[in-house]
């Protein structure tokens, strides 16, 4: 597959002329999703699709030009196309294709025997997953989802500055959202788990975790307004690092719409904050060899010891800031010229495991749930006041659940008040790969409503 | 350009192998999209994009349950792959036969005149920064103009297993222009965004210059604009403006599948008086190249009119194939998707509050204290209970029958059946307006449309 799709891009870049710079990049990907519901399948969708997306570079100028359809007539009509973007387009210094560098390959990104994985075995992982949270009874209603979804991608790059790689990549996950009642009042939570291979899926686990989360909010009130000390967990930890990977975009520093502008080197987080972007994190879900330039991908480190170091760049960006790429060019596909985000971003783990950070905390408001992040927490203020839901820790323990309560600080605040991260890492599938982990929190504002 | 079509044999065997497994019908839906963007900021032009994008969806129903296969590669074989990926989600016996295909006829071609792809990219160039330099003429306040251009043609191929064929081109052109404007502080922004299911005589009615001066000359208006008062006010809405709240507030909520979850202020509602007896609405995906218009709709059922509330009486909802059959109704034509890779749902094509009999001055001379909006920005609305909250984007109060200065921070906040009872004035005149209508995670292009309306009385949230 990556074979066949490398050769149509170097039929792409061999048609290039003199003085020109041509990329062509490649996607590749068949995706499966199911989903169950009272013990059957409510929808099943399966797809393949493949195309190629060219970038021209000619006088400063960037053009870009997309075809799903790979016949070398179509190729070579969006290359024309592609080249005359790029005249119709303002010229740009820092416009400029990526020299080659030698890319180091993951082995294991894309597990053996993935293609062979019946979808009928898919759905069965589906509606083993909703049956399971159905069987418990009680207080579970059921579920709102129940989803298998998977995805085997190769993407392959080629261009003029001697830039030629290929990846595949498979991934697997499974979600399911438990909702559970009593008195009329209903919780809903999520349990996943997430893989290369579907068979290495864990959907009992994953339906476990979702009636655990959601039941263990039944019987919530609201709480009293007070200032203390914050458990994020996983799941809320994972969110919060998405609203954090805006203001770490060199674009969004550029374009003056980072807090972290002009602080490099200056002390944004406690000791305790060490944060870092890594690419070849097999764990990460968003690991890839190289990103949507062909630049090999790396770890960066943008916060050390709760010293600002950097921002993430794109070769764009890099070139504007005088500075390099850090290999987080995206894609949104093949349809979508490069842009500029995060792969694997998480917290260097700390020292305490579970129970022992809970220890740590004594008193406090164990995080589960965070609602409205995108309208809540403002990348470019960096205020935050979102919805949450969770548990009080009394002497070190969860105790009773809490609802309609807001948490209010600001993410300067946040890192700043970071007083311990958990030793357990784990990568959740929303917003690129956000690396999960409890983190213990100081200056937060608790406000019932 | 020929025709973008699938061999009638291909397609035949693509539809035996969906419903080899038990489906009762099943449905090729192929597209190929070609689109051209231009973006043009801070004086650059930026992002010039071109591309086609093609691809079939597979779906096959059987009760309640559907399965649903895409590909972007349209071999009969990558078809029939296609085809019984979707068949293995129903495991049973061969299902519904196919029947012999016939081609059927749209009731309403939506030609474009001046084909969008006969102009370079040096004319789509000049067209932003006509755009631009308009806007920037305006005013020393402008500090900041974004201009977008957009246009798309859409091949739609339809086959089904109930032996319908269609083709069809749908052909869109849409401008817009973004405008901030800043005196000191006070930092505002000004919009206008025209489109049709047209070419570029688009820009005989919406001149680029236009586009920009508008965009421009709100953002200006704005600058000297006071805080809204609160409190119960008359309202008038200018041509144009009302559109988006007829379609959050009233609209959304006589779509089939809503009304079938029971999740919609509207359920069981038909044959009751909800409406003022002056107030008609409609669903119109027929009216000649307006933005949300087709020829079929993405199941192949042909383009219709659909009234939504007669005379302020509660008359038919919107349905695709799934939610007719489901709530007994017949198919209204409202099946649409965002592409193939979506499964295709009940939704608006053009919403429209017809016009009535009152001259559109003596309207605006009829209020005493109110709010006249030329413009309403974002909203949020719970189809459950109707209830919505919309923002001012651009509007003035009213004194008196006169215009008395421009308002800013003002809320719209009411429900869909009230709002709907307290209209007491429609003009003679009619505008419409253009938007992109989110639902289940897809979006497609919306037509609004609304003569002068007078609200009697609504709240209207303000800072002042």
């Amino acid at each position: 597959m990556s074979h066949e799709l490398q050769e149509l891009l170097d039929a792409v870049v061999a048609q290039a002329t003199a003085g020109e710079g041509v990329e062509a990049y490649g996607l590749d990907q068949t995706e499966t999703t199911v989903r169950a519901f009272d013990g059957e399948v409510e929808s099943l969708s399966s797809a393949r699709t493949r195309g190629v997306g060219i970038r021209v570079l000619r006088d400063h100028r960037m053009g870009y030009a997309y075809t799903a359809d790979l016949t070398e007539a179509a190729l070579a009509a969006a290359l024309q196309a592609a080249r005359e973007n790029a005249d119709a387009a303002s010229p740009d210094d820092a416009n400029g294709l990526p020299d080659a560098a030698s890319v180091q390959d993951l082995p294991g990104l894309a597990a053996d025997g993935f293609a062979e994985f019946a979808v009928e075995d898919k759905v069965r992982l589906a509606i083993t997953m909703e049956q399971a949270v159905r069987a418990v009874g009680g207080d579970v209603r059921g579920v709102d989802s129940a989803v298998y979804s998977d995805g085997d991608t190769t993407a392959a790059i080629a261009s003029t500055n001697g830039v030629r790689a290929a990846f595949q990549r498979t991934d697997a996950f499974v979600y399911t959202e438990v909702l559970a009642e009593r008195d009329g009042a209903t919780t809903a939570a999520y349990g996943l788990d997430v893989a290369r291979h579907p068979a290495d899926l864990d959907v009992k686990a994953a339906a476990a975790e979702g009636v655990q989360r959601a039941t263990r909010l039944l019987g919530a009130t609201k709480p009293e307004s007070q200032k203390l000390l914050v458990v994020l967990d996983p799941f809320a930890t994972a969110s919060l690092l998405g609203v954090l990977a805006g203001a770490l975009s060199a674009e969004a520093a550029q374009k003056g719409r980072s807090l972290f502008a002009d602080k490099v080197g200056e002390q944004v987080g406690s000791a305790q904050v060490t944060l870092v972007d890594d690419g070849r994190l097999m764990a990460g879900l968003a690991a890839s060899p190289w990103d949507g330039e062909g630049v090999p991908t790396g770890r960066t480190e943008l916060i050390n010891a709760g010293v600002l170091q950097g921002f993430l760049h794109n070769t764009y960006t890099g070139r504007r800031g005088g500075t390099a790429s850090t290999g987080n060019a995206s894609r949104a596909g093949f349809m979508s010229p490069p842009g500029l985000a995060p792969t694997n971003l998480f917290l260097q783990p700390g020292a305490l495991d579970e129970a022992a950070l809970l220890a740590r905390a004594g008193n406090a408001f164990y995080c589960q749930q965070i609602m409205g992040v995108h309208s809540g927490a403002n990348p470019i203020s960096g205020d935050i006041s979102v919805g949450v839901a969770g548990l009080m820790i009394r002497d070190g323990q969860l105790a009773e659940p809490v609802r309609e309560a807001t948490i209010g600080g600001s993410l300067t605040g946040m890192l700043q008040g970071v007083l311990e991260v958990g030793s357990e890492l784990r990568f959740l599938p929303f917003g690129g790969g956000m690396g999960g982990a409890l983190v213990l929190v100081d200056g937060f504002q608790l406000s019932g409503t | 350009m020929t025709a973008f079509t699938l061999d009638d044999g291909d397609v035949r065997a693509v539809l035996e192998a969906a419903l080899a497994t038990g489906g009762e019908f099943a449905e090729i839906y192929a597209e190929d999209r070609r689109a051209r963007n231009m973006r043009l900021d801070d004086g650059r032009v930026e992002d010039v994009v071109s591309g086609v994008d093609r691809g079939a969806g597979i779906r096959v129903v059987a009760g309640r349950r559907t399965t649903y296969a895409y590909t972007n590669v349209l071999t009969r074989d990558a078809l029939i792959d296609a085809a019984r990926t979707a068949a293995a989600g129903l495991p049973g016996a061969a299902g519904a036969e196919v029947q012999d295909l016939t081609e059927r006829q749209p009731p309403v071609r939506h030609l474009p005149r001046l084909d969008p792809a006969a102009a370079d990219r040096a004319a789509l160039v000049d067209i932003v920064r006509r755009a631009e330099d308009a806007a920037r003429s305006v005013d020393a306040a402008v500090r900041q103009v974004t201009v977008m251009y957009a246009d798309v043609r859409q091949s739609v191929f339809l086959a089904n297993s109930e032996g319908h064929r269609s083709h069809e081109e749908r052909v869109r052109t849409r401008l817009v222009a973004n405008a901030v404007a800043a005196r000191g502080d006070n930092i505002q922004t000004g919009y206008e965004g025209p489109g049709a299911s047209q070419g570029h005589e688009l820009f005989d009615a919406h001149p680029p210059e236009q586009v920009g001066r508008l965009a421009a000359e709100r953002a200006v208006l704005m600058l000297d604009a006071r805080p809204a008062p609160s409190g119960e006010f008359t309202v008038v809405l200018a041509p144009g403006s009302g559109g988006v709240l007829f379609h959050e507030a009233c609209g959304h909520g006589m779509e089939a599948d809503i009304v079938a979850k029971n999740a919609s202020v509207y359920a069981g509602r038909r044959g009751d008086t909800i409406g003022t007896s002056i107030l008609t609405g409609v669903d119109d995906a027929t009216v000649a190249g307006h933005w949300g218009s087709f020829g079929f709709d993405d199941e192949g059922t042909p383009a219709q009119r659909t009234v939504l509330f007669e005379n302020g009486v509660c008359t038919d909802y919107m349905s695709d194939r799934l939610r007719a059959a489901e709530l007994g109704i017949p198919r209204s034509g409202n099946a649409r998707r965002q592409s193939y890779a979506h499964l295709p749902i009940p939704r608006m094509t053009n919403s429209f509050i017809l016009p009535g009999t009152d001259d559109p001055a003596e309207i605006l001379k009829g209020v005493k204290r109110g709010v006249y909006c030329e413009s309403l920005g974002g909203g949020q609305v719970d189809p459950a209970s109707g209830d919505f909250v919309f923002g001012v984007a651009v509007g003035h109060w009213v004194e008196d029958g006169e215009l008395a200065y421009p308002v800013r921070g003002a809320n719209l906040v009411g429900d869909g059946p009230n709002v709907l009872a307290a209209i007491d004035a429609l003009g003679t005149d009619f505008d419409v307006r253009q938007g992109i209508c989110g639902k289940d995670g897809q979006s497609v292009p919306a037509g609004l449309g609304n003569p002068t309306v007078r609200i009697a009385r609504i709240t209207v949230g303000g800072t002042g």
